[in-house]
């Protein structure tokens, strides 16, 4: 509905100034209580006015907590997280639109069902296979008794130990394993004219010349988008490093933000560090947001011009 | 560039297509000639494109051989059959400039960059895009993409050019221009040509010879002359032609042909039921016919298009030359020409005269 009166207009913006200031209210407060001493923080509590020690807050950030090495933790992270993620993605949605598989329809509605469970509906089995990676293959040698095979003819139980908890693999796996970026590919392929790749075979292109050629430079804007949306998930993922990693030095940085606060119920949390560690923490995803900004839009809408 | 390599000869064996159990080409044999240009024409659905899919090697054929040039070729990959194909859409590239568009194919095939590009600015002269070739697809008009397309499949000096419907997306003046285009460069290329097309125009002005296909089969197969005035079936007869060709049952006495109130329309040695065709444009208006009420009127200036009643009631088109004698009137009589006058089976639609009304 498109309505051009000045009453709706003017409400409409009253209501997103108020949706405005709700949001930077909290971003506010973090920015202008990482500029403050310990000292002043202490003595005013929560300012509006901002402080000089924004440098030294970060130095202290920097030399007295695990956050660089956890910040590093998760730049690894959500960079694997997004790498594979957009590979596996392009993959499948390529063999799904431009193969004709006898059960691609069932096998495209099995990689959109992950969607409908999200980890942290199965994190206790997550756990579980992080733990032992190995333990579906036991549990399959089990049940076709090769297990009690092998036992009664050579005496050893076969029990594979594998674990991957406390690993960055274990760490991204998981976060890895849904259907969203196969489905933006697909959409994205289906747009595209259905005479492309017949063009393409007509001018002598085999799948993986045509996937090289011309698939992959036309998804630019989707790989970035797809890359970005799956990095800031593995950035801001909290539950599964939280339980995933169980040293502080494997731990990301979100974790690393949630234990700056202390232990002891009595202290005083150094509030003015703490808002620099959120700062720190926020500062490349925003970045990466900022930079890639007219791609993620590009890529998202779908449209051809 | 050079003149192309010699136009193959695309002989179809009993070639079969179907989707699961849908049949959607009953097996069907045709001959296409060497360095002819062939338009297969019919209503969507009909399986032309399909057709034009199997012998691109695109589409599998379920059954039945496709020789090009003598060889069997079904079996074999698209890019070795030399063929080419112009699509309905284009489908350029988006991402590549019009050179690298042009010269993809040949790019594929490992050809070095200066033959390479030797080779794209010669066949983009041939569609006359020299100016334009390090622009993309996006910032060309529908025409010119149109060109980018032919030149591409054109590039490669194929023995056998094949085009879906290629001039749809035009609009109609610039579709016009494209036929005479195309009509020039199949001359000029002398590739064996195969045409797929809803369109009777485009048939009727390109084809040397027209391939009617109707549900997967074949109605018939002949020159666009042929086609307009010995349709070989009820189809045929309806399809071609605009207005189209005036269908009228009628019952044989062995003298005249009847409406059923027993008002005749033309002289015949037929007994029996049968379906009369005549074209609207050869139907004459005489002193003394068969009397008819005009209905409706549509000047078109250079002829008009009437819809008279006869006295039957059924309602037929006749095409007049603009004259004075029918402006005024609401009433006229109509003369059928017997040499004019097609005569087809109601039961199967095939033809039944087929010695008579041998006229141009």
């Amino acid at each position: 509905m498109i309505e051009n009166t000045k009453s709706l207009d003017r409400t409409a913006n009253v209501i997103l100034a108020v949706g405005v200031l709700y949001i930077l209210f909290p971003l506010v407060i973090t920015l202008v209580t990482a500029t403050q001493s310990f000292e002043s923080f202490l003595q005013n509590g929560f300012s509006f006015i901002p402080g000089t020690y924004l440098l030294e807050n970060i130095q202290i950030v920097w030399e007295t907590t695990q956050l660089p090495r956890q910040l590093l933790n998760s730049i690894i992270v959500a960079t694997m997280v997004a790498l594979i993620k957009c590979g596996i993605a392009f993959t499948t949605a390529f063999a799904i639109v431009y193969f004709r598989i006898r059960y691609g329809g069932i096998l495209f509605g099995m990689v959109l069902v992950t969607n409908l469970m999200p980890l942290d509906l199965r994190f206790i089995t997550t756990y579980q296979v992080a733990a032992n990676i190995m333990m579906p293959v036991n549990a399959l040698l089990d049940f076709f008794g090769i297990t009690y095979i092998v036992q009664t003819l050579t005496g050893y139980r076969m029990n594979f130990q594998v674990s991957v908890l406390n690993t960055y693999f274990g760490l991204a796996a998981p976060l890895l394993a849904n259907g969203t970026g196969t489905f933006l590919f697909r959409q994205y392929f289906r747009t595209l004219p259905a005479d492309l790749s017949k063009a393409a075979r007509m001018d002598g292109a085999g799948p993986m010349r045509f996937l090289w050629d011309i698939l992959i430079p036309l998804s630019r804007a989707n790989f970035a988008a797809l890359f970005v949306l799956m990095f800031l998930g593995g950035w801001t993922s909290y539950l599964w490093p939280l339980v995933a990693a169980s040293t502080p030095e494997m731990q990301t940085a979100v974790v690393g933000l949630a234990r700056l606060s202390p232990g002891d119920p009595g202290q005083i949390p150094h509030y003015p560090a703490i808002m620099t560690g959120a700062l720190m923490v926020s500062v490349i995803p925003l970045a990466m947001i900022a930079l890639m900004q007219r791609h993620i839009v590009r890529g998202l809408t779908l449209t051809e011009k | 560039m050079q003149p192309a390599s010699i136009a193959a000869e695309i002989a179809l064996d009993a070639v079969e297509k179907s989707f699961g159990n849908t049949p959607v080409i009953p097996p069907l044999s045709a001959t296409l000639g060497a360095g002819e240009f062939t338009v297969v024409l019919g209503p969507s659905g009909c399986g032309k494109s399909t057709l034009l899919n199997m012998i691109a090697g695109l589409e599998p054929v379920s059954a039945g051989r496709i020789r090009i040039d003598g060889q069997e070729v079904q079996d074999w990959e698209p890019k070795d059959r030399g063929c080419a194909m112009v699509f309905q859409n284009y489908a350029l590239y988006p991402h590549m400039t019009v050179a690298e568009n042009i010269g993809y194919a040949l790019k594929v095939a490992g050809i070095a960059r200066a033959e390479r590009q030797q080779r794209v600015e010669g066949a983009a002269r041939v569609v006359q895009l020299g100016d334009l070739l390090d622009r993309r697809p996006g910032q060309l008009s529908g025409g010119q993409r149109q060109r980018v397309a032919i030149a591409r499949a054109i590039v490669r000096e194929p023995r056998v050019l094949l085009f879906d419907e290629p001039l749809s997306n035009l609009d109609a003046k610039l579709r016009h221009g494209m036929r005479m285009e195309l009509s020039h460069l199949h001359r000029r290329i002398g590739a064996t040509s195969v045409f797929v097309t809803h369109d009777q125009v485009e048939a009727m002005t390109l084809a040397d010879k027209v391939l009617i296909l109707n549900e997967g089969r074949i109605e018939q197969f002949g020159t666009p002359h042929e086609i307009y005035h010995f349709p070989a079936s009820l189809f045929v007869a309806g399809f071609i032609g605009a207005p189209a060709m005036n269908l009228i049952e009628v019952e044989g006495d062995g003298t005249a042909l009847r409406l059923p109130d027993g008002t005749a329309l033309a002289g015949s040695a037929h007994r029996g039921r049968a379906v009369l065709g005549i074209r609207p444009e050869k139907l004459r208006i005489a002193e003394d016919g068969l009397p008819a009420t005009i209905v409706y009127r549509e000047d078109l200036g250079s002829h008009a298009v009437l819809v008279v009643r006869l006295g039957s009631g059924q309602e037929i088109n006749v095409s007049t030359p603009l004259g004075g004698d029918t402006v005024a009137a609401d009433q006229l009589s109509l003369h059928l020409p017997e040499a004019h006058v097609h005569l087809f089976d109601p039961a199967s639609g095939q033809r039944l005269n087929v010695t008579q009304g041998q006229v141009r």
